[in-house]
């Protein structure tokens, strides 16, 4: 792994014990410029995490509680008159000056608010009036769905899960974590003795360095055949997208990259295929298997770059 | 190869002369076998480093000699063209890589080399070619001399028809008849004539020993052959199989290797049994069938010429009533119904036209079959091994990605041959654990092996001279810990790389 992400996940793991895997590809993530979709109870650490990743990169942090009455213009600001200049004047949402957005319990704002949220995740400006105002950069959103109590609320539909670049789930932690953590919270809270390791700047050139790491046409091959193969898979009914496999590709490039390589691997495909493509399945209504099953399948079945195509490899 | 290919040509053409003249299968089987060219054997480097001797079709050598020629033709010291340096020693190809004239200094040192032994065996020659000369032309003349005995010498000649007429006789129980050719008396000696012969077929042994070449053994053989077809007749099995593994023993390349003949003799042996129990030849009680019929026959038509004989000379209308009255059981045309009967039964036993056509054409496929089978899993390991070569060739690439590959390709090809191999799952994911520290020689050498498949930038030689290392540690590793099958199907892979 690179040296300066090391150090992030030093800083980082002195909040959250245990969970160095989800960490590294929520780092990943942000390499990759793209959005993360947490799957998760209540309390186990999110907005901590986002906290954390927020000071060891030096991020600006914006945190959106979503409920049915969060409207649109809370996120990406509106224009009022001002009495004094006899003009509209803009005022800022809580988008436009975030670097990091974690928006908590996404499913129970309104489907507008959702849309909003998306379009901005997407194009990474927003607009109003007819003014188009750009985001910060880096910007990414971390967004939570909280599956418990859910009665009322509106999941995000397929289409605009597919937007995330992967879907996570923190989890509880373990016996030793979770006794690490009891241990750490006696005194001070060790959020504050998190260190800004990396700038902002420095995240932007990784994010380019990890733009311009090789993915020969092998990986592509590769992405492409599993993609493939998850439409034509028997139990499911919408498969990959030609977007999930551009993600794939684009965190496998990040992936490669915090290995510290400049080439991606069939491996780096393996490792981030389940959590880019978990939420951009979707299995028939009478199907047995779950979601899990049926990419483990096509992780086995479909042949992978290093036995594959061998001359496709030395072109 | 040329005059290889054309003595191989006149090889198999004799074959088939042996075949369409065919009275006894069994023996022109072995024959057809022992025509079939010798194994013989090639020192080769092993893979772990030994030197090995390995059994190779002569007729196949040629691609050996042809993989060692070109390793020692591999480019080894260059050095920089000064003027002066012949031109036809440029490395033209290295000289366009690296853009500078390089001359091959290995290529230098040959040339010198061979004129040293040149000028050192021109010394030595003349004393010694004089003397060779001197032999042959004495073993010539002897030669030439008995022949000549040998017509012009009466006892000799007689003796020799006599020695002719006793093979005959002796080959009677495998060709089932024999006469004698030659009207001598029966109790010529043959002395004379079995000396001139020995002396005959020994200066014809030191002139082709002295010359070296296998040219008077095809001309021996294919005398053999034509005397057989003439006289129409075969020597007995115990002849011709000795007498053609003399033959397949003359064709090995000399000097001769103790394991070499043990071969070929073992192998026409084996041949001959082979073939002889499977088709023993002419089938012995058919023979004495169609004999004694051939007995009654003459006796009967000696009969019949008595009757009609005796018959008055305008007794032609009787006869054709006898004919006629025939089917009507007619007492007095009861012996010509006789002489119908027998020849009906002869042609029972000497079967029907067709079925001696079905059992040439079986035979010719038989022998071509026989001579080519033989063949086929050297010509199909051959093929193996010129493509493992190609795949061993890329290892000392010059680009060293590509070399890598290779060397990778290689090492997991060994590890799935001994069951270490992990399916589907990437390289990376592989858990090699057949030695101590193992997996993590192997999670090293996976690193390269990806930078080599993956990436676009060039690669360092000690990276490639690390996949070797470690590829010849895993091929050490498998080999000791493989069981008897495991090693059997390593030995074969091995094998492969000549």
């Amino acid at each position: 792994m690179r040296p300066e992400m090391e150090k992030v996940l030093a800083e980082i793991e002195k909040v959250i014990a245990g969970k160095r895997d989800v960490i590294v590809k929520i780092l990943t993530a942000l390499l990759a410029d793209g959005h993360v979709l947490l799957d998760d109870v209540p309390g186990v650490g999110k907005t901590t995490l986002a906290v954390a990743i927020s000071r060891a990169v030096d991020l600006n942090y914006k945190r959106v509680q979503f409920t049915p009455d969060v409207l649109p213009s809370d996120l990406v600001g509106f224009s009022m008159y001002d009495q004094r200049s006899g003009g509209f004047s803009y005022h800022p949402g809580a988008l436009n000056d975030a670097n990091l957005l974690l928006g908590d319990e996404i499913n129970r704002a309104s489907s507008k608010t959702q849309s909003a949220l998306l379009e901005a995740m997407e194009e990474r400006q927003v607009t109003v009036d007819g003014e188009t105002y750009p985001l910060q950069k880096p910007f990414l959103a971390i967004a939570t769905q909280n599956s418990v109590g859910a009665a009322g609320t509106q999941f995000l539909p397929y289409a605009q899960v597919d937007r995330f670049l992967v879907r996570l789930s923190l989890g509880y932690p373990d016996y030793a974590a979770q006794m690490e953590m009891l241990k750490n919270r006696q005194g001070i809270n060790p959020i504050d003795q998190v260190r800004c390791v990396m700038t902002k700047e420095a995240l932007l050139a990784a994010q380019e360095e990890a733009r311009q790491v090789v993915s020969r046409d092998a990986i592509l091959d590769y992405i492409t055949r599993l993609t493939m193969a998850s439409r034509e898979h028997a139990a499911v009914d919408v498969g990959i997208s030609p977007r999930g496999a551009l993600f794939l590709d684009r965190m496998a490039k990040a992936h490669a990259w915090v290995e510290g390589r400049d080439f991606a691997t069939g491996h780096d495909v393996q490792v981030v295929f389940r959590d880019v493509c978990a939420h951009r399945v979707l299995l028939k209504e009478n199907s047995e298997n779950n979601v899990d099953d049926v990419l483990n399948d096509l992780l086995k079945t479909v042949e992978n770059p290093d036995r594959h195509s061998r001359g496709m490899l030395k072109q | 190869m040329k005059k290889r290919i054309i003595g191989y040509a006149v090889w198999l053409i004799l074959a088939c002369l042996l075949y369409f003249f065919e009275n006894n299968t069994g023996t022109r089987i072995v024959l057809a076998c022992s025509l079939l060219p010798p194994f013989v054997p090639i020192i080769r480097r092993g893979f772990f480093g030994r030197d090995e001797l390995i059994w190779w079709p002569r007729e196949l050598t040629q691609t050996v000699q042809t993989f060692a020629d070109r390793a020692a033709d591999d480019p080894g010291d260059v050095r920089a063209y000064q003027p002066g340096d012949p031109v036809n020693r440029i490395h033209w190809k290295l000289s366009a890589k690296r853009d500078e004239l390089l001359v091959r200094e290995q290529a230098k040192d040959r040339t010198a080399e061979e004129a040293e032994t040149k000028a050192v065996t021109e010394t030595k020659q003349p004393a010694e070619s004089s003397a060779k000369k001197r032999v042959f032309l004495m073993g010539l003349s002897i030669l030439l001399f008995s022949l000549l005995l040998l017509f012009v010498l009466p006892s000799a000649n007689q003796g020799m028809k006599a020695l002719l007429n006793r093979l005959f006789e002796a080959s009677e129980k495998v060709n089932a008849y024999a006469y004698d050719r030659f009207d001598v008396p029966a109790n010529t000696p043959v002395g004379w004539a079995v000396l001139l012969l020995a002396v005959m077929a020994l200066s014809l042994l030191s002139i082709t020993l002295l010359s070296g070449s296998r040219l008077p053994a095809l001309g021996i053989l294919a005398g053999c052959v034509l005397f057989q077809v003439y006289f129409g007749l075969a020597f007995p099995g115990w002849i011709m199989v000795p007498l053609f593994s003399l033959f397949a023993l003359w064709m090995l390349k000399r000097p001769w290797n103790r394991k070499a003949v043990i071969c070929v003799l073992s192998g026409v042996a084996a041949l001959s049994l082979t073939v002889l129990l499977i088709w023993p030849g002419v089938d012995a009680a058919t023979e004495a069938a169609s004999e004694t019929v051939r007995d009654r026959l003459s006796q009967m038509a000696q009969s019949l010429d008595g009757t009609t004989q005796e018959a008055p000379a305008g007794e032609n209308e009787t006869r054709r009533v006898h004919t006629l009255s025939l089917t009507a059981g007619d007492q007095e045309a009861r012996p010509d119904r006789e002489y119908r009967l027998v020849t009906v039964e002869e042609e029972q036993v000497s079967m029907p036209h067709w079925v001696n056509y079905l059992r040439i054409i079986l035979l010719l496929l038989l022998t071509a079959a026989l001579v080519v089978l033989p063949f086929l899993p050297f010509v199909w390991l051959n093929r193996q091994r010129k493509r493992a070569l190609e795949a061993r060739a890329v290892f000392q690439s010059e680009n060293v990605s590509e070399a890598v590959f290779a060397i990778f390709q290689h090492m997991i090809a060994w590890l799935e041959a001994t069951g270490n191999g992990n399916g589907n799952a990437p390289y990376a994911a592989w858990r090699v654990d057949i030695a101590p520290d193992y997996a993590q020689r192997f999670a090293a050498c996976e690193k390269l092996f990806e930078e080599a498949a993956y990436s676009t930038h060039e690669m360092r030689e000690e990276q490639r001279q690390q996949a070797m290392a470690l590829l010849t540690e895993t091929e050490q590793i498998l080999q000791r810990q493989a069981d008897w099958k495991q090693r059997l199907r390593l030995k074969y892979k091995e094998c492969l790389w000549v």
